[in-house]
């Protein structure tokens, strides 16, 4: 089967990406927003506990904010 | 160590003379199993480069079916014929023959391709063969320095007789020629009876010849020099990046011209007064005053930079999806006169859903990208690129990238398959981990009615492979956390335990 007629197969399923490009700003700030709180939350009691509690969450919401906001500010990684 | 170092410099320069020796053939001639019943070359001139549509008539005079047709090129030419086609005229529908180049020694007057026919042709049997192709740089400036505003002149030599490695019976020549204006052209005597060429408006006809008796080869030169009041754009270099974000849901394209004007030179100093005049009145002019790239509708946030930075002289018309283009228009940081250099870039962003479709089912994640092989000015003089790079750079992790270069039915100035070399290497660039999977193809010899072929391009690519730079920056920041607690935990209080 050619690439073509794959194409040609294929153009009921657009490519749709998890955030829009319009909203990419919004929930990437959202998101470093909730890490920047987490992670205040973990310098109040840096404990083991606090690590599951405080340091994943933020961790996360640091990881795919940064994305969307690099994303948001241009560089589409 | 130097006399060694001569003699295995020496040493290598005779090896590798003797391998390119073993693969040219001295004095070669191809077999003579054909005949050319009837040949018509079109000769269009209308722009920066000459566009040829030769349309033969071929009938196989050997005793065995025979499938390599020979095309002879003169040598001089060889290196600078751009998106080779051939088909068969009667069925253009199917696919184009396959065509290759023969290393022929460089004192012979003529190259040739080798075209393949799918079928081999029955002794006697005919087809007709439609060749197109184009010549980059074939027309020179006479006279080769102006007056700024004054009219610029090219001329194109060729041979009445079509150059071929087989006789043929009866042929001719129609130039197609971009203005009125023609001061020179070269009129045959003895080749026919009557006026040679004939003259219609901007066409000029030589022939038809019978040349049944006439050795293959024979050369008969003819040139004609016309007005071409407008720049000879080359683009010696073209770089493209396309570059795909599944995060972003975009496509994001750059392009980077290295752009020759390869017309008259000025006789004297540019001079700005006489310049701005003529362009107050929109005269026509042998420089490069304006580009206009034409953008899909949904292209947005262009740029326009140089060397020195952003070019405030550009701009720019959004579109409006689904059908009404974007144009980018630009104007270089200065004229670009006859034999002067602009090198720039050019971006812009588009929706990654219009170019990108998910393939369902499989064992993988699969996706296929279609985007057009080059975009770039479109103007009405042409613009010739002797050397293009397109480099699709896929994301981080994708995997198993298969290729197509959409072909149509008609010809769109891109040569075989074969002829575009392809390569895929990691390319490493904002937070990246291994590096990107980039798609680079390479083309010799290109013009800008390449402008309307896709490249197909299919990759694998799995929720973990895109999950790969959020889960980077969060191990990042977990360890930073992990050390903060640990680190807090460390007693380092000077009292008694």
């Amino acid at each position: 089967m050619s690439l073509n007629e794959i194409w040609e197969a294929t153009s009921a399923s657009p490519y749709a990406p998890l955030i829009s490009k319009d909203n990419q700003f919004f929930v990437g700030f959202s998101l470093l927003f909730s890490a920047f709180i987490l992670t205040g939350l973990f310098g109040l009691n840096r404990s083991f506990l606090s690590i599951a509690s405080f340091g994943v969450p933020a961790s996360l919401a640091f990881g795919f904010g940064a994305v969307f906001m690099i994303c948001a500010a241009g560089v589409y990684v | 160590m130097r006399p060694f170092a001569a003699i295995a410099a020496f040493s290598g320069l005779f090896s590798s003379c003797l391998l390119v020796c073993a693969e040219s053939t001295k004095d070669f001639t191809p077999p003579q199993a054909f005949k050319n019943v009837n040949l018509v070359r079109n000769t269009n001139l209308e722009k920066g480069y000459a566009r040829e549509i030769i349309n033969v008539v071929v009938e196989n005079v050997d005793s065995e079916p025979r499938s390599s047709y020979y095309l002879a090129v003169p040598t001089e030419l060889f290196d600078k014929v751009g998106g080779l086609e051939v088909r068969d005229k009667k069925a253009p529908e199917k696919d184009r023959f396959a065509v290759d180049s023969v290393l022929v020694e460089s004192s012979s007057n003529s190259q040739y391709f080798v075209i393949d026919f799918p079928e081999p042709l029955a002794p006697k049997a005919q087809i007709t063969l439609g060749i197109s192709y184009y010549i980059l740089n074939a027309l020179s400036p006479r006279p080769a320095t102006i007056e700024q505003s004054e009219k610029q002149f090219l001329s194109y030599s060729f041979s009445a007789y079509t150059p071929s490695a087989y006789p043929t019976v009866t042929q001719k020549t129609k130039l197609k020629l971009p203005s009125m204006n023609v001061p020179d052209y070269t009129v045959t005597s003895g080749l026919k009876s009557g006026e040679d060429p004939e003259r219609l408006g901007t066409t000029y006809t030589y022939g038809p010849y019978d040349t049944s008796k006439v050795a293959p080869g024979t050369n008969y030169p003819v040139t004609v020099r016309y007005e071409f009041t407008k720049p000879v754009i080359t683009a010696s270099l073209l770089e493209r990046d396309l570059e795909v974000s599944h995060w972003g849901g975009n496509l994001a394209t750059e392009e980077r011209y290295w752009l020759r004007n390869n017309g008259s030179a000025l006789k004297n100093h540019f001079s700005r007064v006489e310049w701005t005049v003529s362009n107050y009145q929109q005269m026509p002019s042998v420089s490069i005053r304006e580009l206009r790239v034409p953008l899909k509708p949904g292209a947005v946030d262009p740029y326009f930079i140089d060397d020195i930075g952003n070019v405030s002289t550009s701009r720019y018309r959004p579109g409006k999806l689904p059908a009404r283009d974007a144009s980018l228009e630009l104007r270089p940081r200065y004229p670009v006169f006859g034999g002067w250099n602009y090198s720039f870039r050019i971006g812009w962003n588009d929706q990654l859903s219009s170019f990108l479709r998910k393939v369902s089912g499989g064992a993988s994640d699969s996706y296929v990208l279609k985007v057009p092989f080059i975009e770039g000015p479109k103007v009405p003089e042409g613009i010739q690129y002797e050397h293009v790079v397109v480099r699709v750079i896929l994301p981080e992790g994708a995997r198993n990238v298969r290729y197509e270069v959409v072909d149509k039915a008609t010809s769109n100035g891109l040569p075989n398959t074969d002829n575009i070399k392809a390569s895929v290497t990691p390319h490493k660039t904002f937070m990246d981990t291994l590096g990107r999977t980039a798609l680079t193809l390479t083309v010799e010899n290109l013009s800008d009615e390449a402008r309307d072929a896709q490249i197909l391009v299919s990759y694998e690519y799995s929720l973990w492979d895109s999950m790969r730079k959020p889960v980077t920056i969060t191990a990042g920041l977990l360890t930073v956390f992990v050390a903060a607690w640990a680190i807090g935990n460390v007693d380092v209080a000077i009292k008694k335990r």
